[in-house]
């Protein structure tokens, strides 16, 4: 029986399958590609690219599961940016974001940066570092979810 | 023991979704941002590796897990800029040549690549086609030298670019003898990246920089610019009257009569002549009446001195100079009939 969870999860997730009986984090990365039909509609595909050009639009897909036998306390995920990627947003999931390597964490929104002059600017996408996500209650055994943020490749 | 933040995200307990409600949410609302070329552009070959982490505690303490890593190759992008780098036409005169336009390239994309270059001058939207006889890539002064600068050979040296590098490319052309004064003749650079150009998106497989693929950016991996010559000619047309005045008030040409000679030397045109002189003989039968020769109604001596006025027995001579175009030069000398 578990045998064939598992495989049944591993069809529903596109990329990496979520391990079974832990704790598992699975890593999906998505290009936008925009076209626009015959009617002059825009419409944006999701696929999975082997390579990227400047200027491609990322999407990043974090798949978590409790596949364990208790409960993940104090459960965070925590997805530095690669350094040749731009956050954009993160949709509605509303991440924690650094600026600064990962020492310091807040709303974007609530974020300064220090310039040379003295003054503070309102933090920016372009400042991002790292991006995190806290929860505040346990994952049960069993639960899932999943977590997205979309990029710019620089 | 890690300190986890409060007020991230809420505890969202979604069920297990497939890939299709995933394109799903993710097509629906997702407003497209203008891209945002923000230099510099990622190398191409540079590989983008993202791995996310989870940190949690099942009773046991803290534990990390790694997710998986997604490894994603940055294609070469092809994308090259020309611009003119003339701040206005360039004067030129008919038959001229040697006449320069200056550009300057510049390698747009994210890797490194060899740009041919090339010119249109029949294009139209102008009075002529200068005739392009060289391109010339500069040493990096700036500067058009020919001795310095290499002759540029399409296929031969066609230059290579790092990304964001420019080079400076000096256009040689001759003005053809036909054309007048105000005309206008343009010339186009055009640089194309040598893996190929096409429209955004074309892909060229494996010939990216770094083991890519290369893939036409938004300039369609070619560019071009406009420069202009402008004809700069100017026309020199002389009036020559005379007086005659004599002893007895009349203006009778009875010998003893004094003949006042007036040529007016007027410039036409945007440019200017150079080395402009009034030369005229003393008309047979006549005598040139000593320290007569004015210009602009200064006296001028008669000998080749300082002034521009001389005589030398048998003609008057007023040397000009450079006269711009719009200007008059009035020359006056006087002679007694014999």
């Amino acid at each position: 029986m578990r045998t064939v969870l598992f495989l049944f999860l591993a069809a529903l997730s596109p990329g990496q399958a979520l391990a079974a009986n832990q704790v598992a984090l699975a890593n999906d990365v998505f290009v936008e590609r925009v076209t626009t039909d015959a009617q002059g509609k825009q419409r944006i595909l999701l696929e999975e690219p082997k390579v990227v050009v400047p200027g491609d639009r990322l999407v990043f897909v974090l798949n978590y599961r409790n596949a364990g036998a208790q409960p993940a306390d104090k459960f965070v995920i925590t997805n530095p940016l690669p350094a040749a990627v731009r956050f954009a947003d993160a949709g509605d999931t509303r991440p924690l974001v650094s600026i600064d390597g990962g020492r310091g964490w807040g709303q974007l929104d609530q974020l300064t940066v220090a310039l040379n002059d003295g003054t503070r600017r309102a933090a920016q996408p372009d400042d991002v570092t790292h991006i995190r996500w806290a929860f505040q209650k346990p994952i049960p055994v069993g639960g899932s979810g999943k977590l997205m943020f979309r990029g710019v490749v620089k | 023991m890690m300190k986890a933040p409060v007020g991230g995200a809420k505890h969202q307990l979604l069920p297990s979704c497939s890939l299709l409600a995933l394109l799903a949410a993710f097509t629906l609302p997702t407003q497209v941002q203008a891209q945002v070329a923000t230099p510099p552009l990622t190398r191409a070959g540079t590989t983008i590796s993202n791995t996310a982490s989870a940190t949690f505690d099942t009773g046991g303490g803290s534990t990390t897990i790694n997710s998986n890593r997604v490894d994603l190759l940055v294609d070469e992008l092809l994308d090259v800029t020309v611009d003119s780098s003339n701040p206005a036409d360039v004067p030129t005169t008919p038959g001229a040549t040697g006449q320069v336009l200056t550009f300057s390239v510049t390698n747009t994309g994210n890797g490194v690549e060899n740009f041919v270059l090339s010119t249109i001058a029949n294009a139209g939207g102008d009075n002529y086609d200068p005739v392009v006889t060289q391109i010339y890539i500069d040493n990096g002064d700036g500067v058009f030298d020919p001795g310095t600068d290499t002759l540029y050979t399409p296929g031969a040296n066609d230059p290579q670019l790092d990304p964001d590098e420019s080079v400076t490319v000096f256009v040689v052309a001759t003005t053809p003898g036909g054309v007048v004064d105000g005309n206008r003749g343009i010339v186009s650079l055009v640089a194309a990246a040598v893996t190929g150009t096409g429209a955004p998106g074309t892909s060229f497989a494996g010939q990216g920089e770094g083991g890519g693929d290369a893939v036409v950016g938004s300039t369609g991996a070619d560019g071009a610019d406009a420069g202009a010559f402008i004809v700069s000619a100017a026309t020199v047309t002389l009036v020559k009257s005379a007086v005659v005045t004599n002893p007895l008030g009349t203006a009778d040409p009875i010998p003893g009569a004094t003949i006042t000679y007036t040529i007016v030397a007027t410039v036409a045109g945007s440019g200017s002549v150079s080395g402009l002189a009034i030369t005229d003989n003393i008309p047979a039968d006549t005598s040139y009446v000593t320290g007569s020769i004015t210009l602009g109604g200064v006296a001028q001596s008669d000998a080749v001195d300082a002034d521009a006025g001389d005589y030398n027995g048998t003609r008057i001579n007023v040397a000009l100079g450079t006269v711009a175009g719009g200007q008059t030069r009035t020359v006056t000398f006087r002679t007694t009939i014999d």
